[in-house]
């Protein structure tokens, strides 16, 4: 008897140690109601919490999760840096089947790597609202360690959709949030005067850029697992604390901190890496990092401290009990050096100029510039801008200009070897593209839907060369693959599967094709991947996939994502007439309508709609076609001439017209036209100069000897207080409407 | 006209009362440490604390005690004391970061009220560039052995020792005198005969006394012929011009050192920190 409890003892030890477990956990997806700031707002809940709750695995297990959708719309769960098969991944309508209103979806997946990763919503911007949750991996033998997750999360009270649609208009509502945080951070010709950086200012919007950021979107706060701050009190002094990382928002980089000492950098993305000691990181939107950190003494708690990119707000986990020791706040960046830096590295044509420094893996951050603990304070006086010595970009190596160390990719090396197999190796160039203006992201300038797949063949390698010209960092992931940073560690390079990209860098990464199915590769900031910035591998040949029975059509509810249309609306409600403007547009389409109704006939009505297709890189160029309705009462013998010598005398026009609209320097739009009566007008037009924080300036003149001269005031994001004069209608003062 | 005198009264009341205090509404007084040495200490604490109509707080320099008044509803202790804290001072609630406290003036190093680090931080070797030792290697200056006993002499006076002063500035007589001119430059040259003699007289005089105010006056001058030294021969290391701009009434001197952070050699511990680096000399 003994000796079968013996037998059957060893079997299940050995079970365990082999790990053939298999491992459940039940998710049910709640709508749920939030309060973060005072106002409550809608949230997507998991198991009653946001994060979603902190799941373990040991490599070797069987992952089995039940998915309950309690919404009442459809929702996915994409697992984040996992290899797994392909119908398991969870991009829904690419790999996995969406999970509809109130069904319950089964994943099931082997285990077979170790390490931090994270899970998240891959539907729509519901990653936004909450789902996301941290999916870690422990190796079989693994030393007890103390450990600690740490999953970082970005919340605002403006509903995703709304966030998404006003980014699309170009809109500063953002910044202006902001600065009402942090002065200065419209980089309006006010703030440019009082700063002496009037000559930065032009020169950045002759080059046609708008205000200087690094993040576009205004968040109310930060959260360290679901919290503003919190505290993990059991610590004690001597403690090495391992902390895993996950950078789960949607669409904000952070700077991460330490009271205690420097940090032990060990893994990237779920991958270890061998140890390095640093004071700070970034940490990219979808990244993972783990760290090691020693509690230095008792009865403290130290901070770790993550600082949003734009340095707005922070979000702090307390390591240890006691009195609180501070990392001190980061100084607000020098916006206008980062705009003259901009200035110089843009080239008229909208591309960028990295002066042939070779820039890549983080090690020349541009930004230095604007870092006060890296750069020096501000200058009291305005010092003449130095022409900077550009043949080495030397300048911007953050290690070299201070005594902090900060982390960049060719400081990670991996502690075994990860050479491919010698094989066929295909080569892809990437040029990351966006224009920012319209918000409108891309790779090679196609969006997700306007490129055709990549078809890749097993058991060969990829390779990708990726080039940002754009002028943001993008966090580029790729599913269900680990890749190869070539760095200078060689054949040590390390494994990632998420590669933070600066402006200007050139980064190459590899992989050895080893799966079957289509894998997502996109941006990782929710809003870009949502304007279409991302490719899509197939692997030739591969199976049908049970879970999508019409992929072609399951493709094309992903494509919509990228191809949705955004609304606007503004109108001026003045006391000499209504003035204002529609639009309706995608990535390349545009409908616009603008009207001006007077309040009697001799003031008259005009209204003129295009339909039209922005053309090139940078989006500057407009041809449209368009119909115009015009009515207005002249007086007796009145008539009207062009400066090309036309001569109107109808009150009521009606014609078809064609034109072009292109972006001068300046961002000033000049819109030349033609009717079916054959009249011609070109216009020069330029809206929301930005003098103040909240004061804009809008100016137009065309050659119908009409001009117009606007000065409004932003109250809210909804409404502005407006004065006007316009040729036609006269002085007039009123509130615009902006939906 | 009662009528209106009552009321020129009332505003007269109404203004002085705004003007003499914001008043704070919802107020709460608690008491807390703040550590602290000086009046200035004083002066930034109060400074961080106070928000108009929301925060006022008195610190007391010999109890180290803050009694902070605010307003309940629109701020918390918590939030009044992290300002403190960020502003270079513990607290009971919170300890200040390092680099703000690095940044405090000399007469405000209080002593810290944080724990011994009970564990040295494993660290791990990072790649740095560090300037390679080769270029320390090149030729040694013509004048190490003067550099070398100026510094000397300047951190004894630093330390306010008189004796020692004394002493180094003999030495530093001894090294001018060594000095070979022989294998100046022509440029070299120059400067050399022109400082040389005020040098040897002001290094004299420094160690001809012990009275330590004597010393500083003529340490001041030495100073300027070191500079221009300085300026024209090459030196081994980096050095830093430093500038005091209390001295001699407020006329303000200047002094050489090899490290940036200041340590005033013209008021030694009574304002260690006093002055600021204002050239690099490579």
């Amino acid at each position: 008897m003994k000796r079968i409890v013996l037998v059957i003892g060893m079997i299940w030890m050995q079970l365990l140690a082999f790990g053939q477990k298999n491992v459940r956990y039940d998710l049910y997806i709640r709508d749920t109601t939030v309060n973060f700031t005072g106002k409550e707002r809608h949230a997507y809940s998991v198991n009653g919490s946001i994060p979603m709750p902190e799941l373990h695995f040991t490599e070797g297990d069987t992952a089995e999760i039940w998915i309950h959708n309690e919404l009442d719309t459809e929702t996915s769960i994409h697992w984040h840096g996992l290899i797994l098969p392909n119908e398991q991944d969870g991009v829904p309508y690419l790999t996995t089947a969406p999970i509809k209103a109130g069904k319950t979806h089964l994943y099931k997946f082997p285990i077979v790597q170790n390490g931090t990763y994270w899970y998240h919503s891959h539907t729509g911007l519901q990653e936004q609202g909450g789902m996301y949750g941290a999916f870690i991996i422990h190796k079989r033998d693994e030393k007890p360690m103390q450990e600690y997750t740490l999953i970082l999360s970005d919340w605002t009270d403006m509903k995703p959709e709304q966030v998404h649609r006003r980014l699309h208009m170009a809109n500063d509502w953002s910044a202006i949030k902001k600065a009402s945080v942090q002065k200065g951070a419209v980089q309006s010709y006010g703030d440019a005067i009082l700063s002496g950086r009037l000559k930065t200012k032009l020169g950045n919007e002759w080059k046609r850029m708008l205000a200087m950021d690094v993040s576009d979107v205004y968040y109310n706060t930060f959260l360290s697992n679901g919290k503003p701050e919190i505290q993990a009190p059991k610590f004690k002094a001597g403690d090495k604390v391992r902390i895993r990382i996950i950078n789960g928002s949607s669409s904000t980089y952070f700077w991460m901190r330490w009271s205690g000492g420097k940090m032990d950098v060990i893994a990237s993305d779920g991958s270890d890496v061998v140890p390095v000691a640093v004071d700070r990181f970034i940490i990219a939107v979808s990244e993972t990092y783990d760290v090691v950190v020693t509690i230095p003494s008792d009865s403290t708690a130290f901070e770790l401290q993550a600082t949003s990119e734009d340095r707005i707000r922070s979000t702090s986990l307390w390591l240890g009990d006691g009195v609180k020791q501070l990392v001190s706040p980061l100084q607000p960046l020098k916006y206008f050096e980062g705009m003259q830096m901009m200035n110089d590295m843009i080239r008229m044509n909208g591309n960028l100029d990295d002066m042939g420094m070779n820039m890549s893996l983080q090690q020349m951050d541009m930004n230095v510039v604007m870092y006060p603990e890296i750069t020096g304070a501000l200058p009291k006086k305005n010092k003449k801008h130095n022409h900077m010595d550009m043949t080495n970009g030397d300048q911007y190596k953050s290690n070299d200009l201070s005594d902090i160390v900060t982390l960049n990719y060719n400081m990670l090396r991996s502690p075994v070897k990860t050479t491919l197999p010698d094989v066929k190796t295909t080569v892809y160039q990437f040029e990351l593209t966006g224009n920012m203006n319209r918000y409108v992201w891309s790779i090679n300038n196609k969006t997700v839907s306007e490129a055709d797949k990549i078809l890749i063949r097993k058991g060969e390698n990829v390779r990708i060369i990726l080039y940002n010209n754009s002028m943001m960092r993008h966090p580029m992931h790729l599913h269900g693959h680990f890749f190869r940073v070539v760095n200078g560690a060689g054949d040590y390079s390390p494994l990632k599967n998420v590669l933070d990209i600066m402006p200007m860098e050139t980064d190459t990464i590899e992989f050895a094709a080893t799966e079957s199915g289509d894998w997502f590769f996109h941006c990782h900031i929710l809003y870009h991947m949502m304007s279409g910035m991302g490719r899509i591998f197939t692997y030739e040949n591969s199976p049908p996939n049970p879970q999508l029975p019409n992929p072609e059509k399951a493709l094309k509810k992903l494509y919509a994502d990228d191809r949705e249309f955004h609304f606007m609306f503004q109108n001026d409600f003045a006391t000499n007439g209504n003035d204002g403007e529609m639009m309706y547009m995608n990535t390349r389409w545009n409908l616009q309508a603008e009207w001006r109704l007077g309040y009697d006939k001799m003031m008259g009505w005009e209204t003129e709609t295009h339909v039209g297709r922005y053309i090139g890189k940078m989006q500057w160029l407009y041809p449209y076609v368009g119909f115009d309705y015009r009515y207005r009462k002249m007086e007796m013998g009145e008539t009207e001439r062009n400066l090309f010598g036309q001569v109107n005398t109808k009150d009521q026009r009606a014609a078809l017209c064609f034109g072009i609209q292109y972006t001068l320097p300046m961002l000033v739009i000049a819109d030349f036209r033609i009717d079916t009566d054959g009249k011609l007008r070109l216009q020069l037009m330029r809206e929301d100069i930005p003098l103040t924080k909240r004061l804009r300036l809008g100016l137009m003149y065309n050659s119908d000897f009409e001009y117009m001269g606007s000065l409004k005031y932003v109250l809210n994001q909804s409404f502005s207080l407006s004065a006007h004069y316009d040729s036609d209608m006269g002085f007039g003062g009123g509130f615009t409407f902006t939906y | 006209m009662k009528k209106i005198q009552h009321l020129m009264l009332g505003m007269l009341l109404l203004v002085a009362f705004t003007s003499c205090a914001a008043p704070i509404k919802n107020a709460k007084t608690e008491s807390f440490k703040v550590a602290g040495n000086c009046e200035m200490c004083k002066k930034t604490i109060e400074t961080a604390a106070n928000k108009k109509g929301i925060s006022a707080a008195e610190w007391n320099k010999d109890s180290k005690i803050l009694t902070l008044q605010y307003n309940a509803e629109k701020t918390s202790s918590d939030e009044v004391l992290k300002r403190i804290a960020y502003s270079g001072y513990d607290n009971e609630k919170f300890l200040a970061p390092d680099d703000a406290y690095a940044k405090l003036a000399g007469c405000c190093k209080y002593d810290r009220m944080k724990k011994e680090v009970a564990v040295k931080e494993p660290v791990t070797k990072v790649e740095n560039t560090t300037e390679s030792a080769q270029e320390q290697a090149a030729e040694t200056s013509l004048l190490e052995k003067v550099y070398t006993a100026y510094f000397a002499l300047k951190d004894a006076l630093v330390k306010d020792n008189g004796v020692e002063a004394s002493a180094k500035s003999n030495n530093l007589v001894k090294a001018i005198k060594a000095v070979d001119m022989s294998k100046m430059s022509a440029a070299e040259h120059t400067v050399w005969m022109k400082v040389e003699k005020d040098l040897l007289e002001h290094a004299g005089k420094i160690g001809e006394t012990k009275d330590l105010e004597n010393q500083r006056k003529h340490f001041s001058l030495l100073s300027k012929g070191m500079y221009d030294l300085v300026k024209v021969f090459k030196a081994d290391q980096t050095m830093y011009l430093q500038h005091c701009p209390m001295y001699n009434d407020g006329a303000g001197a200047d002094w050489l050192s090899l490290e940036n952070a200041v340590k005033n050699p013209y008021y030694g511990s009574s304002m260690l920190t006093c002055g600021k680096t204002t050239e690099t000399i490579k």
